[in-house]
């Protein structure tokens, strides 16, 4: 009887055991508490958390423009930077040097972070575009308005990726699946136009649901504008000769192919590409949201803002009121105050795209430390070539005399001699020029003396704690305590820059406080207007392309007409006269007009790094020398100081490896697929 | 072969229990005595119990007799252990005279213990090694199971990698490492329950079973694949109490301690090591004048700090007792034990009655196993055992002394100044060693675990015969705490000159501290659940045997949990697992296993899996033809198994399936300068792996078991081959445009390993003299077939295709001879080089010497071959053995600052070995001789030298080594005399262990594999011990 008892007793527990403890593994009890993706989507404040990350990685490495730490490119052929360098303090080995930068001496696993970063943004972003729309804890216009932001700025980190390396892997619009093999997951390259269109058509998506502004406090976040202005860009770029059939590149076209042998440039050439850029322009100029800051004209001035220097009298443009002249506007306080902070990003009608505030530690205001003289504490290593400085025109709108005649290509002018005395300053004569300063440098045109911190030009530096350090007339004479010394603190031409200077600012005991904040540039309405001109330049047939959501088709040919919209504003801001129907009738002329105004306009807004790339003009214009004023020469000697020379301790070149960036090689042995930027390294030979 | 008999007898009561009782008729008192079949001798003690009447029973008396009431037609049973059990039916006779036979263990009777329990040898067709207690009891003196292994149990890989009391344990493994996952470390079972080895005592052990291939573990599941170690207790057994005790006292002192040359030898190779690099001396000839006749102690001491640090020897005591005995109603064994380990350090006497500085270790261990027969087919047992241990080290901690021994020179400073100044070079570990060891506090680590196991055991011959139940559950508890109470001297450190008045001027290094104390503790709790139904029956020729098992387990840390929720979580695991045998004849054997286990540890879908084994054997001793034609073969079996087995330990990381999202990482601001509008950033911190599961093992094992001559030569030899893939890992070369900010993992690598193993034994009696010989070995060699790696430009650096943990370098081809060899040879670019210094290859031919030149050197710093070979023999009351063991196949880079000579200036003392032995420029010695290319020590440096100090063949020693492990001689005391003194048996015995070391590698002990050698030397130690059964 026990036994039957025990036996039945022991089976029931069997079998109890087996089911009972059927659930015995679960866990899940424990992690209901945890932060989950649906959760965090549910939650207003980690939405915003959530898309901020997203936006997180358009910093550092990442932003458009900012200090060479980060951004070398924002240095090209206009401006360079003399620090970093280890021929000068062997403490900074490793360091990328301008040289090295301009000489391609850079390896395949150097300042690739952005790679990283923009990938990683991708990913973060791809999770926000795909888990939004679940939430039910935001509206749907707030849903919209946040999903679009996030394709806003993934398409974004693409445009990066793009500009810097070329042709660059797509990911699936969920994201890499990271579960897989590293076979399954290798992914190649697409081509550009590929990338292009496909930047292009998340970008209308996203326009569709931004706002057409933002207020103070959304300053950072996109609007419709930052959308098709990134796409005009980027269409503009895909019908640049670099991509776009240019023949000075044919070879290196031939070698930049996909794992299957495609080449991811276009070798043929393809018109319509212009067309499709001149209607992304305009795009973003039908919105009619933007339209170019101008100051008004001022009589009474104060040491930080004078008097408005009216340009040489202009019977097309002295008469009349902005837009049509520049009477009652002052060209030189209008371009200023974009770049140096006074005007606030709410109350600038240009800037079409900003990372505001979000600028780490080689923002704009870092840029400026290294621009301010030694006498402010500055680093006094960010210069300017002369080439840069010989770009901006007279007040009248010619050439300045002289120029560009070390290249041989003058126009059979001599710079001028002699200097500005106490007599011509007492007279008025050559405003703003101080007593002492070279001719060279006097009647330029209003964006030279907001850009170039010239040989004897005056630096305000009110937020100088003592009054006699503020108003400082700056030398760069050997001996003169800004010039030639044996430290890295020196400019290498002689010529500074004054762009994003703004008068309060210097640098008294390291302070960053005493440089005014100034938001980044991203993307400025002068360039779409300028980018308009260009690509309807270009055409020689007439295009239907209809806008960007299809309400409408654009004509798209090239006309004066039409090409003035874009040219002509520009150039009466910036108070130099348009430039005549006969520049405009000429398709060579013009285009070489138009690079020039891209050189002197967007002048250290990282520009023109990318611009001599994708026009097939770096060979040219890169494998010239660099030259510069003679900065060995004391004040004694500063007639000496004046004659050009070839600035000894900056050098540059050009080979077409130097295109592109190249791709990393740890990059390149974790993916079969990926190809390497012709002439580079990949990691197996 | 006792626990054998034991076994059987065991058994064989569970059958008597079950059949039918047959009705009685009556009580007669039967009487009688009890005898020696062969000698005729009278035995005492032996059980006389009524089968089927719980609670009956007797013993006999000294002379043999024996009184007993009993009832008609019931069985009589007379056990004894070492002695064939007889049944006698009682009818009608009242005198009954037994005459016993000694049992004979023949190989078809051997037991072995497998996952579902004991099972006869002969029908096991997986490899299993049931390794026999008594030999590794008699030839160990050491608590520890574990240090018993190498060279005595095939099939294990065993090192030892510390002397230290409380830290000597070895590591090992079953048939070497065959994955790079979190763990290759073996499941260990005690009492069926998944516990730490060391928590058993050698002397309370019963059996010890290694399940090698995938039908020995298949049933383990998830748990299975690196091998799994089956340790029973002891449990009593009917019978009068028996006692045994012993107690052991040994005299350690070191294998091999490292040397180092004396304060003036030092002063003037370092002079060397400066001259030779065109650099001025650092003693002047006057000085090592003072230094050499001791004229100034303050300033040119001469101290032989291993002389101030350590003592010659330390003692060891060790004492165990245990009583084991009972009825037919209840057995028990108890046990306890006591283990004393003094460490090596020289303490302070002014301290020695406050507190211990040495390194010191203590263990108490208790068991208690009890078995109670609840009714005739039902046995309650509970098992209940434990230990405290309690470690100490000096303040400092005990790495840090090696490391101030190892660095501290001779020329430093004096043990204290002749002002009464303590002296140090520095903080921390450039302590001087002797206030190091004694002055700076001391450190007590304290294991308190207690296990507690209940098992219920069920006969069900009333069911069905052959039917059987075994539930058990367990908890356990370990807890271990730590205090440290640190305090340290003011110390000073003497310039190397005196002021204008002779004195000595001093740099303060720290002020005095007074103690200060810091503690932590660690926690966890065990709980299992086993419940199994056997069925074996055999009907006429066929033999078939059928088990399901159920397990369960848990383990929950209890303390210092950190703030992750999921370190908090019990651990568990839930597994059925059964098997299937057949045999006809005991000839043909098929067998099938499987596992169905799962781990809380991976997502829901794939927490569970499936592992299967089948096996097989053909025991060709059982064919007619070698039965009639070969009859000397006793034994002739081959085996084969295949089957698959799992990895479920991925280390600490728990529940890769889950992401985290934290915020943290990046965020942005939205509003403009003067505004503020920041947003934190969310992200995951960690993704999620959601497909992670087990490593699995494919195994197969090819077996052959021999037995020759009436059993005096027996032979097992195993090969295997062990396919695992899966194996766990970061995905560490995903590429960056995946966009991850954490890294997943994944089951991608692959390992195969193969090996042999086996062992075999001979014996013979010549004359009176009994002589055994017996050896084993265990090789294997892996290799990596996957892994989560980068492609690489040379494949020769990549891991796939090489050993797990090979060791890397770069090929050494000796010294530069000249500068010409310098200017004809490729580029070297770790640093300046000279004559003398070391050149390389270059092994891709790109004619620069750099990192792409490492290559695979070696093999692996664990040993790849390990084996015994031991020998005894006895002759009347005196044993003796002894037992080489070996290891090889294996290579370690030494470096560090007493290896690479002056490259941490001062700091580091000169191994004697490089006195002679060293590359001497000629113009220093003065005799080109001296420039030998083939030198094993390069041109001295001072401070460094990256051409030289990298891992390089040059660097590269041999860990083989060869030992006398042990060696001991006991005498048993004649039965007469203990009979006069009312013992059974009086053993008494001297060991000695790690007698002679034979090693290429000489500087210390090989098998620590330490590349610096600053660890605490293995023991070689004498013993001294008794045993005694009452």
């Amino acid at each position: 009887m026990t036994n039957k008892i025990s036996a039945i007793a022991v089976f029931i527990l069997m079998a109890s055991l087996l089911f009972s403890c059927k659930k015995y593994l679960d866990s899940d009890q424990y992690f209901k508490d945890r932060l989950t993706l649906d959760k965090s989507f549910n939650n207003v404040q980690y939405i915003e958390e959530w898309l901020a990350n997203s936006y997180s990685y358009l910093t550092g490495v990442n932003a458009d423009v900012a200090s060479k730490g980060y951004e070398p490119f924002n240095f090209s052929d206009d401006i360079y930077y003399g620090d970093r360098d280890v021929d000068f303090d062997i403490k900074e080995e490793g360091q990328l040097s301008y040289n090295a930068f301009s000489l391609g001496n850079y390896h395949e696993n150097d300042k690739q972070d952005s790679w990283t970063q923009c990938y990683q943004g991708i990913r973060s972003a791809s999770i926000f575009i795909y888990n939004i729309d679940a939430s039910t804890v935001i509206n749907d216009e707030q849903k919209a308005d946040y999903k679009a932001q996030a394709r806003f700025v993934r398409a974004y980190y693409y445009w990066l990726l793009l500009r810097k390396y070329g042709p660059i892997p797509i990911i699936p619009d969920e994201g890499a699946d990271y579960t897989k093999s590293y076979d399954e997951l290798a992914l190649p390259r697409s081509s550009y136009e590929a990338c292009a269109e496909y930047i292009g058509h998340e970008m209308v998506l996203a326009a569709k649901d931004l706002p057409q502004s933002r207020g103070q406090l959304e300053i950072a976040r996109p609007t419709k504008g930052a959308a098709l202005a990134t796409r005009a860009k980027v269409f503009l770029y895909a019908a640049s000769p670099l991509m776009n059939g240019g023949k000075g590149s044919m070879d290196f076209k031939n070698q930049l192919l996909d794992d299957q042998g495609n080449p991811l440039l276009g070798i043929t050439y393809d018109e319509e590409k212009w067309a499709r850029a001149a209607a992304a322009a305009k795009d973003v100029m039908n919105l009619g949201v933007y339209a170019l800051y101008v100051a008004p004209f001022t009589n009474s001035g104060t040491l930080t803002h004078p008097a408005t220097i009216a340009p040489p009298y202009n019977a097309e443009f002295s008469d009349k009121p902005w837009p049509d002249g520049w009477a009652n506007i002052d060209p030189y306080q209008s371009y200023r105050a974009l770049f140096d902070g006074e005007l606030s990003a709410s109350e600038n009608p240009e800037l079409i795209f900003t990372r505001g505030k979000n600028q780490s530690t080689e923002g704009i205001n870092v840029m400026v430390v290294h621009q301010l003289p030694r006498i402010a504490s500055g680093w006094n290593t960010h210069g300017m070539t002369l080439k840069q400085c010989d770009a901006y025109y007279m007040n009248d709108g010619s050439d300045v005399p002289g120029m560009d005649q070390e290249y041989g290509r003058g126009n059979g002018s001599q710079r001028v001699g002699g200097f500005v005395t106490d007599e011509d300053v007492a007279e008025g004569k050559y405003k703003p020029l101080l007593s002492g300063v070279s001719l060279q440098f006097a009647n330029r045109e209003p964006r030279f003396y907001a850009s170039v911190g010239f040989n004897g030009s005056l630096w305000d530096l009110t937020n100088e704690s003592e009054e006699r350090n503020r108003e400082q007339q700056v030398f760069y004479y050997r001996g003169s305590g800004n010039g030639y010394t044996n430290t890295m603190f020196w400019l290498r031409t002689g010529i500074g820059i004054k762009k994003y200077v703004n008068p309060q600012d210097t640098y008294e005991n390291g302070d960053l406080n005493k440089v005014v904040p100034k938001y980044e540039p991203a993307i400025r309405y002068a360039d779409i207007l300028l980018e308009y001109t260009e690509a309807l330049n270009e055409l020689t047939g007439s295009y239907s392309i209809p806008s960007w959501d299809s309400a409408q088709t654009y004509t798209v040919a090239r006309t004066t007409e039409e090409m003035r919209k874009g040219l002509r504003p520009v150039r009466i801001r910036a108070g130099v006269p348009d430039f005549s129907d006969a520049v405009y009738s000429s398709n060579t002329a013009l285009r070489k007009a138009i690079k020039r105004e891209r050189q002197v306009e967007l002048m250290g807004e990282q520009e023109r790094y990318y611009d001599l790339r994708r026009w097939d003009d770096a060979a040219t214009e890169l494998a010239l020398p660099i030259y510069g004023y003679n900065v060995l020469m004391t004040s004694d000697q500063r007639d000496l100081f004046h004659q050009p020379v070839a600035a000894f301790a900056l050098q540059s070149t050009f080979a077409p490896k130097m295109y592109f960036w190249p791709i990393s090689l740890t990059e390149l042995q974790r993916d079969k697929r990926l190809t390497q930027n012709p002439g580079w390294l990949t990691y197996n030979n | 072969m006792k626990q054998a008999l034991m076994r059987k007898t065991f058994i064989f009561f569970l059958l008597i229990f079950t059949s039918i009782a047959a009705f009685s008729q009556g009580k007669i008192e039967v009487s009688g005595k009890i005898t020696d079949g062969e000698t005729g001798e009278p035995l005492s003690g032996v059980s006389v119990s009524v089968i089927n009447s719980a609670g009956l029973g007797t013993f006999s008396s000294k002379e043999g007799d024996f009184s007993i009431k009993v009832e008609l037609y019931h069985k009589l049973l007379f056990s004894y252990i070492g002695y064939d059990t007889v049944e006698v039916l009682i009818k009608d006779q009242n005198a009954l005279n037994i005459k016993l036979q000694k049992s004979v263990i023949k190989a078809m009777d051997e037991v072995v213990v497998t996952a579902v329990g004991p099972q006869k040898k002969i029908n096991v067709t997986g490899a299993i090694t049931s390794v026999d207690m008594d030999d590794l009891r008699k030839s160990a003196a050491t608590a520890s199971v574990v240090n018993t292994l190498a060279g005595n149990v095939p099939g294990i890989m065993a090192m030892q990698t510390s002397g230290q009391p409380g830290k000597d344990i070895s590591n090992f493994w079953i048939r070497g490492i065959s994955t790079f996952g979190a763990s290759n470390g073996a499941l260990i079972l005690i009492d069926g329950f998944e516990r730490d080895i060391n928590e058993v005592n050698i002397d309370d052990i019963k059996s010890f079973s290694i399940l090698k291939d995938a039908s020995a573990t298949a049933m383990y599941g998830s748990k299975g694949a690196n091998g799994v170690v089956l340790i029973t207790t002891k449990h009593g057994t009917i019978g009068k109490t028996t006692i045994n005790a012993k107690v052991e006292s040994s005299y350690n002192t070191r294998t091999i301690t490292p040397e180092f040359v004396d304060g003036n030898t030092y002063a003037n190779l370092i002079n060397e090591a400066q001259i030779t690099r065109n650099k001025p001396a650092i003693y002047s000839p006057v000085e090592l004048q003072i230094l050499k006749e001791g004229l100034d102690p303050d300033l040119y001491p001469n101290v032989d700090w291993s002389k101030q640090l350590l003592k010659d020897g330390a003692y060891t005591k060790n004492a165990n007792l245990n009583l084991s005995g009972g009825g037919t109603t209840a057995r028990y064994f108890v046990s306890g034990s006591y283990l004393d380990e003094d460490g090596m350090y020289k303490t302070d006497d002014q301290l020695a009655k406050d507190y211990n500085t040495n390194a010191d270790y203590q263990k108490w261990t208790y068991r208690l196993n009890t078995d109670v027969s609840v009714t005739k087919t039902t046995v309650l047992k509970l098992g209940v055992s434990g230990s405290l241990t309690k470690r100490n080290s000096p303040g400092l901690g005990d790495d840090d002394v090696w490391g101030e021994l190892f660095g501290y020179t001779a020329i430093r400073t004096p043990i204290t100044y002749s002002n009464g100044y303590v002296p140090a070079v520095g903080t921390g570990n450039q302590t001087n060693p002797w206030v190091a060891a004694t002055q700076t506090g001391y450190n007590e680590n304290w294991q308190n675990n207690i296990q507690t196991n209940v098992t219920l055991d069920q006969d069900f011959n009333f069911i069905t015969k052959g039917l059987t139940f075994e539930g058990s559950f367990g908890y356990d508890t370990y807890n271990t705490s730590a205090i440290q109470r640190h305090k340290w001297p003011e110390q000073w450190k003497a310039e190397r000159y005196r002021d204008q008045d002779g004195n000595l001027v001093f740099i303060h290094q720290t002020d005095p501290s007074v103690l200060t104390q810091s503690s932590s503790s660690d926690g966890s709790r065990r709980e299992f659940l086993i419940a199994m139904l056997n069925y074996n029956r055999a009907i006429q020729d066929h033999h078939l045997g059928l088990d399901l098992k159920y397990t369960q387990e848990s383990t929950t840390f209890t303390q210092n949990l950190g703030d992750d929720i999921k370190k908090g979580i019990a651990k568990r695991n839930q597994g059925i697992a059964g098997r299937a045998s057949y045999n006809w004849k005991n000839k043909y054997f098929v067998d099938f296993n499987f596992g169905y286990t799962g781990s809380e540890n991976f997502a829901v879908g794939h927490q569970y899996g499936f592992f299967p084994a089948v096996s097989g054997a053909w025991n060709i001793s059982e064919e007619r033809f070698i039965k009639n034609n070969l009859p000397w073969i006793n034994l002739f079996k081959v085996r084969y198994s295949y089957g698959r087995v799992g990895n479920d330990n991925l280390g600490d990381n728990r529940f890769p399936y889950l992401y985290t999202i934290a915020d943290g990482k990046g965020g942005y601001d939205w509003a403009e300068f003067g505004n503020d509008k920041n947003y934190g950033g969310l992200g995951y911190s960690q993704v999620a792996s959601p497909y992670v599961t087990w490593e699995m093992a494919t195994k197969q094992d090819i077996g052959l078991d021999l037995s020759l001559l009436n059993n005096d030569i027996s032979l097992t030899v195993d090969a295997f081959k062990d396919e695992r893939t899966g194996i766990y890992m970061d995905r560490n070369f995903l590429p960056a445009y995946i966009g991850l900010t954490s890294t997943p993992s994944a089951n991608v690598g692959a390992v195969k390993s193969m090996g042999v193993d086996g062992n075999i034994t001979l014996k013979h009696q010549f004359n009176k003299v009994n002589v055994t010989l017996r050896g084993n070995i265990t090789l294997s060699k892996n290799e990596v077939l996957d892994r989560d790696e980068q492609e690489s430009v040379y494949p020769y650096q990549m891991q796939k295709g090489y050993r797990v943990d090979q060791t890397r370098g770069l090929i050494a081809l000796g010294l530069f001879k000249d500068y010409d060899d310098i200017r004809n040879s490729p580029t070297q670019t770790f640093g300046s080089y000279q004559p003398g210094d070391i050149k390389y290859k270059d092994v891709n031919g790109d004619g620069v010497i750099d990192d792409n030149d490492i290559v695979a050197v070696g093999s692996t710093s664990t040993p790849n071959l390990i084996y015994g070979m031991g020998a005894s023999a006895s002759w009347k009351g005196f044993d003796i053995s002894v037992l080489f063991q070996g290891a090889g196949k294996s290579s370690f880079f030494i470096y560090g600052k007493t290896v690479y000579a002056f490259s941490e200036g001062e700091w580091g003392n000169i191994l004697k070995n490089m006195v002679d032995n060293r590359w001497i420029s000629a113009d220093i010695s003065g005799d080109p001789a001296t420039e030998n290319p083939n030198a094993p020590y390069p041109r001295l440096s001072y401070n460094g030298n990256d051409n030289n100090f990298r891992n390089s063949t040059y660097w590269l020693r041999n860990g083989a080594y060869l030992r006398i492990k042990n060696m001991d001689i006991g005498y048993t005391l004649p039965k007469e005399m203990l009979n006069k003194i009312h013992l059974s048996s009086l053993r008494i015995y001297c060991i000695g262990t790690n007698l002679i070391t034979w090693a290429p590698f000489k500087l210390w002990d090989p098998e620590t594999i330490d590349p610096r050698g600053e660890t605490y030397p293995l023991i070689k130690s004498f013993t001294l011990g008794l045993t005694v059964n009452l």
